[in-house]
């Protein structure tokens, strides 16, 4: 029986998913079928989640005679032939709404992702598992086509919608041939040479011709050879699940500092080389990062690198003549200026802060040009600068934070691996710079008090506060005013009174 | 007209001969209608989804021109009911269209009105209905307001064919019934691409170049005035319905579909017709080209309904399912009434069967045919084709239902990729978390956007231009002073007189923001009386900061949005000074879509000649970053986004500047002013340098790349 081929397109604002649309209208058009397209474009203004809706009738108008076919103007679930779409989570919405479905659906969508704000906004990771959203789509539908539709569109130089159009033509469900898909393109007359180049990318890639480009690792850490002597050492002293955390790290550290640093991190992390894998390799990580803490000068060191320049003019596009500034834009305060400096003078001018306001909220907003070579070279004074690092005041106080950290960890392993690995992901919570940074160390502390000095104590249950550890911390994590964790704290507050009033 | 869309391909359209095919959108196919219905006068406000009617009109000036159609764009809603004030006296015909249900709403005042002494001239109200998928607004329907000012409702199935058959048709019906006429068209029906064979256009016989000698004489009874309101409040219901139900009759302008299952039937308006066919396809009850074996009776004629189609149609039945969205059930409750005088015992189903809110979707469809069968007997049809089909729908629901455990993250729409007022908010954000939270009234416009992640700001939305009139009573309550945000295009659509005339009447102390982004951005930035472009070149001009001097405004700043700290230390001011009275900052920075578009114009043509031009943007240092993303929450940017952390001893994604930055600035005032981290840089790539760019950049590679080749 004749029925309408029904395609329902996913888009975001802004993507092109009308001009996708009038292509295909335009096509069956040419092709003298009747069509119908619909799309509710009030939403699908500035970048929100919108659909369009296409029914073509696979007879022509001479067959169809008088009466025309009467065509839906909004999907049905479960309805859907052709679905197309140029995102990922789009295609999860559109799946969970039912558009998808595996007696009848082509799925032909984009693996890449746009991230939506509530994914971006959050202090951890707040990312939809990708892995999910492909494997329904495998699950949900007929048939599909994944490819990576925004990669295919930069080498084509064309839009996405371009790609989408290729994909829908080469899926072979639309009564409609490719040429008159091209020859649209070509008398619309906008763009024809890249809007045909991302048309014919996404019809090789639904005819299965996928090229995937894997990406080039990237090796920051240039000055690698002074880290030869700690990398073979610890590839002597550690087992070999922890080689490739090690060897990055030492790299990592001997640039931040020197090889002699490495070392102390090694010898860190020798203490637990008896310890389980799953805490050696959280540790190995953790401590790593720690240990390589943004304070000044390393934001210096980042930004004096060899490459940088060249990475950044490739950004911009630049080529040949073009010339490319840097600008950066950096607010140390007194808190950051203190940092750099030995302890004796970084405390007494943080207690004359203590007194004036204005020393307090002191501030110097700076916009340095780095491509510059008296802005490159303050920025390479600043690098400099970890010749003294060792003296510097915020050295001291990592090297003690990261110790107290450690030791805690050494002393939970006394009692219980799983309290002992929690406490190694709390250095989590602690990174960023000025504001953020204190409030991740602050956070740590209500933790430690709250659950770890107890928990070490014998006062409360170890296996049970390490996995309240990982609530907590993942509370700590949903917004930046610790209402969460303060609410969660309460509540495990509360659950801890009551377990021990059983108890007695 | 507009500055996002150029509609010159659109105007071709309008100007098709008798027999060409039209093919085109739904809004479109109504704009031509006009033309060939020999309308005089248009007019309307923008708003989805009915901004294009305008848009079109304005772009085809030339045309107008020739045929002595007069096109304007109210101030707002009710300027343009107004302009329909036209057809009372004289006998031209006159189309306005606009958002419903706000646009009827503000029109309200002028519609009854207009209604009450009726006109000699067709009249055409276009009601884009929002409502449903896709609304921006509160859900209501027209047919209320249509129903207690006596107005007539078409709303034709939704086929382009039909569309413009009823525009005709509407204008005649005016005149036979001296009233004025509302279509309502449903979102997905003025957006609905799809073709019908034109006719000519006819020019009016009054015109703007074969105009009237003289004026109306006065005739009292035209006026909306006591006592002949009296008078015309009983020709409504004496004169004009039973004109208007023969013209409806005598015209079919309702559709009867017979069928062989005929102790049944359907009464639904024409909106709703081609999702009940598909339904009624899928359960074996119809075919694709609409023959139904249920009988259809058609509304395309809402209000006012005929008495005598209802009793032909249902006699006989055993039942009839009216189909009707919204709460109350208008047709349903008259339905009733008419059989009832008439002693037909026919069951009315309806909303016993149907939801009483939210519109009839495909689903909503499915489920209320499988409750009037299941109502009626299952005898009805193929009871095994029914069933199949009920479970297939269910099992559609329930497999997309165990897809995924936990609900998606949303993606509502958002401030677009440096968008001036974006940085407001930033500043909002800052200054309240060093003062507190305050009260905020939100408005209807793009700033709207920032009652949406990550800013989550607003405690009421009270309409258009309504935000400083709805923080009248807050206000004195407060202890800090509550802040109003509005957009220019609220301001000058209603927010300077109900709102600053209104705060300046009774001395309020609150705080304004007039975001002047010199658009009404959200609808596809048509001009407003502050936009420094207009059609053809002209610009009206008015500047919202003089308007506010000779008011009096005692306290106003103009501050540049893209600014944070200044935006920062303004809201202090404002907030803290001890002045009392109204304080306006005026938020000034052009859309960015309008810039950006200007812009790529003006560069291409720069690079053709070889001449220099300046590309901004913004990168993130993604091994300084170290993911906690605060950036992104006083920000929120497109193209602020996230990527996997390249540092393999990291997991947290690390933030991420994307290809579509266009430098707006933002995200190095953020991290000034917020103290962020020093992930940030701006990046200037210049096109064809001049002498001494170049060589003063050679010199820097050089230098620099000796420096960096040797040891740290």
């Amino acid at each position: 029986m004749t029925a309408p081929v029904t395609l329902l397109i996913a888009a975001l604002g802004g993507e092109g998913g009308g001009v996708l649309t009038s292509w295909i209208v335009n096509a069956a058009k040419d092709s003298r079928l009747p069509v119908q397209a619909t799309s509710i474009p009030g939403v699908a203004q500035r970048t929100g989640a919108t659909t369009y809706y296409i029914e073509i009738w696979p007879q022509t108008w001479d067959e169809v005679g008088s009466t025309p076919p009467v065509l839906a103007l909004a999907p049905a679930p479960g309805e859907v032939d052709v679905f197309a779409s140029s995102e990922l989570l789009e295609t999860g919405r559109q799946i969970q709404a039912g558009y998808v479905t595996p007696d009848r659906t082509l799925l032909i969508a984009s693996t890449h992702r746009v991230f939506a704000t509530a994914e971006k906004m959050q202090m951890g990771d707040g990312r939809v598992d990708e892995k999910k959203l492909i494997q329904a789509a495998g699950d949900r539908s007929k048939s599909h086509i994944l490819f990576d539709m925004e990669g295919a569109s930069k080498d084509a130089g064309a839009h996405i919608s371009a790609v989408l159009l290729g994909a829908i033509a080469g899926c072979r469900s639309l009564p409609i041939e490719p040429e008159i898909f091209r020859q649209g393109i070509r008398d619309e007359g906008k763009a024809v040479d890249a809007n045909l180049a991302g048309f014919e990318a996404g019809l090789r890639a639904a005819s299965g011709d996928i090229a995937v480009k894997e990406a080039a690792a990237v090796d920051r850490y240039q000055n690698v050879a002074p880290a030869a002597g700690m990398a073979a050492r610890a590839e002597a002293e550690f087992p070999a699940e922890v080689q490739e955390t090690l060897q990055h790290a030492v790299r990592r550290l001997t640039d931040f500092q020197d090889a002699a640093y490495a070392g102390l991190y090694l010898d860190r992390l020798q203490l637990f080389g008896n310890a389980d894998p799953s805490l050696l390799i959280a540790l190995a990580k953790h401590l790593a990062v720690r240990m390589s803490f943004e304070d000044v000068i390393r934001v210096a060191q980042v930004k004096t690198r060899p490459g940088r320049m060249a990475r950044i003019r490739a950004e911009t596009g630049a080529s040949g003549t073009d010339a490319v500034t840097v600008t950066e834009f950096l607010k140390p305060g007194i808190s950051e200026f203190c940092d750099v400096l030995p302890e004796g003078i970084a405390r007494r001018l943080l207690a004359l802060a203590d007194k004036s306001e204005s020393l307090r909220n002191w501030h110097k907003g700076m916009e340095l040009n780095s491509s510059s070579v008296t802005g490159f070279l303050k920025l390479r004074a600043l690098a400099g600068m970890r010749r003294w690092r060792r003296r510097t005041w915020r050295y001291r106080r990592e090297q003690e934070s990261i110790q107290a950290w450690l030791d805690l960890i050494e002393n939970a392993r006394q009692i219980n691996a799983h309290l002992a690995r929690e406490i190694a992901e709390c250095a989590r919570l602690i990174k960023g710079y000025s504001d953020t940074q204190a409030r991740g160390t602050s956070n740590f502390a209500r933790i430690r008090s709250a659950l770890i000095d107890p928990a070490l104590a014998g006062k409360i249950d170890a296996d049970g506060a390490a996995t309240q550890i990982s609530t907590v911390r993942e509370a700590s994590l949903a917004d930046p005013e610790g209402e969460a964790l303060a609410r969660t704290l309460l509540l495990s507050g509360e659950r801890d009174g009551e377990t021990r009033a059983a108890v007695q | 007209m507009s500055a996002e869309r150029s509609f010159s391909k659109e105007v071709g359209l309008l100007r098709l001969r008798e027999g060409e095919e039209f093919h085109g959108e739904g809004i479109l196919a109504v704009t031509k209608a006009l033309l060939q219905s020999g309308v005089a006068y248009v007019g309307g406000y923008q708003g989805a989804p009915v901004s294009h009617l305008l848009d079109v009109l304005l772009d085809a000036e030339e045309l107008m021109n020739e045929m002595g159609v007069h096109v304007e764009t109210g101030a707002n809603e009710a300027a343009a009911a107004a302009m329909l004030g036209a057809s009372i006296n004289y006998p031209l015909r006159g189309a306005v269209g606009w958002k419903s249900i706000v646009g009827t709403n503000v029109a309200a005042d002028a519609l009854s009105n207009l209604a009450s002494p009726g006109v000699v001239g067709g009249a055409l109200i276009i009601s884009g209905e929002d409502y449903g998928e896709g609304a921006s607004i509160i859900q209501e329907r027209t047919l209320s307001m249509a129903m207690k000012s006596s107005m007539w409702l078409v709303d034709p199935r939704p086929n382009l064919t039909s569309i413009v058959d009823t525009v005709e048709n509407a204008f005649e019906l005016s005149e036979v019934s001296n009233t004025p006429i509302i279509m309502q068209l449903r979102i997905r029906a003025c957006h609905v691409q799809g073709r019908f064979i034109a006719k000519n256009n006819k020019r009016p016989p009054i015109n703007t170049r074969a105009r009237q000698k003289d004026p109306a004489p006065f005739e009292y009874a035209k006026l909306a005035h006591p006592p002949v309101t009296f008078v015309q409040e009983k020709l409504k219901v004496e004169q004009r319905l039973p004109e208007a139900q023969n013209f409806i009759v005598k015209r079919s302008l309702n559709e009867f579909f017979s069928g062989d299952i005929d102790r049944l039937g359907i009464v639904l308006p024409g909106g709703l017709y081609n999702t009940l066919i598909r339904r009624l396809t899928r359960l074996g009850l119809a075919d694709d080209f609409g023959k139904s074996r249920i009988p259809l009776f058609v509304l395309n004629v809402v209000h006012p309904l005929v008495p005598r189609q209802i009793t032909d149609f249902c006699a006989g039945k055993n039942a009839v399912l009216v189909i009707e969205e919204g709460n109350p059930e208008y047709l349903e409750h008259q339905i009733n009434t008419v059989l009832r005088k008439a002693d037909i015992q026919t069951r009315v189903h309806g909303k016993d069967v149907f939801p009483m809110a939210g519109e009839y979707n495909a689903s909503v469809m499915h489920e209320g045919l499988i409750g009037f069968i299941e109502a009626e007997g299952l005898g009805i049809g193929d009871p095994e084709v029914i069933r199949t089909e009920a479970e297939r729908v269910k099992a559609v629901y329930e497999g997309a239902q165990a897809t995924f455990p936990a609900t998606l993250p949303p993606r509502p729409p958002q401030f677009c990729t440096g968008c001036p007022e974006r940085p407001v908010f930033s500043a909002l954000k800052l200054i309240q978390s060093e003062v507190g939270k305050v009260h905020i009234a939100a408005d209807i416009g793009c700033h709207a956007f920032a009652t949406f992640e990550p800013f989550s700001m607003g405690n009421s939305i009270l309409g258009y231009g309504m935000s400083l009139a709805s923080a009248a009573a807050v206000a004195p309550f407060q202890d800090k002073r509550s802040i109003s945000i509005m957009g220019d295009g609220g301001f000058w659509h209603n927010g300077l007189a109900t709102g600053v005339i209104g705060t300046l009447l009774n001395e309020g102390d609150s705080i304004l923001i007039i975001m002047q982004n010199g658009f009404t951005s959200a609808t596809g930035q048509q001009f407003i009386p502050s936009s420094t472009e207009g059609r053809g070149g002209r610009a009206s001009k008015i500047s919202i900061a003089k308007t506010l001097q000779s008011l009096g405004v005692p306290w106003m700043r103009t501050v540049r949005t893209y600014s944070v700290s200044e935006m920062v230390d303004t809201l202090r001011e404002a907030l803290t000074t001890s002045d009392k009275g109204l304080k306006v900052i005026i938020a000034d920075g052009e859309c960015q879509l309008a810039r950006q578009r200007r812009l790529r114009g003006e560069n291409a043509k720069k690079l053709e000649a070889g001449n220099r031009v300046e590309l901004l943007r913004f990168g993130i240092d993604d091994e300084v970053c170290t993911g906690d993303h605060s950036c992104i929450r006083l920000s929120g940017c497109p193209s602020l986004t996230i990527k996997p952390n390249p540092d393999p001893l990291r997991d947290d994604p690390v933030a991420s500047v994307n290809n579509n930055c266009v430098g707006c600035g933002l995200c190095g005032e953020v991290s000034h002013a917020a103290v962020l981290c020093p992930s940030f840089y701006r990046a200037e790539r210049v096109r064809n340098p001049n002498m001494v760019e170049r060589v003063l950049a050679a010199m820097r590679n050089s230098v620099i790349g000796w420096l960096q080749g040797g040891a740290t």
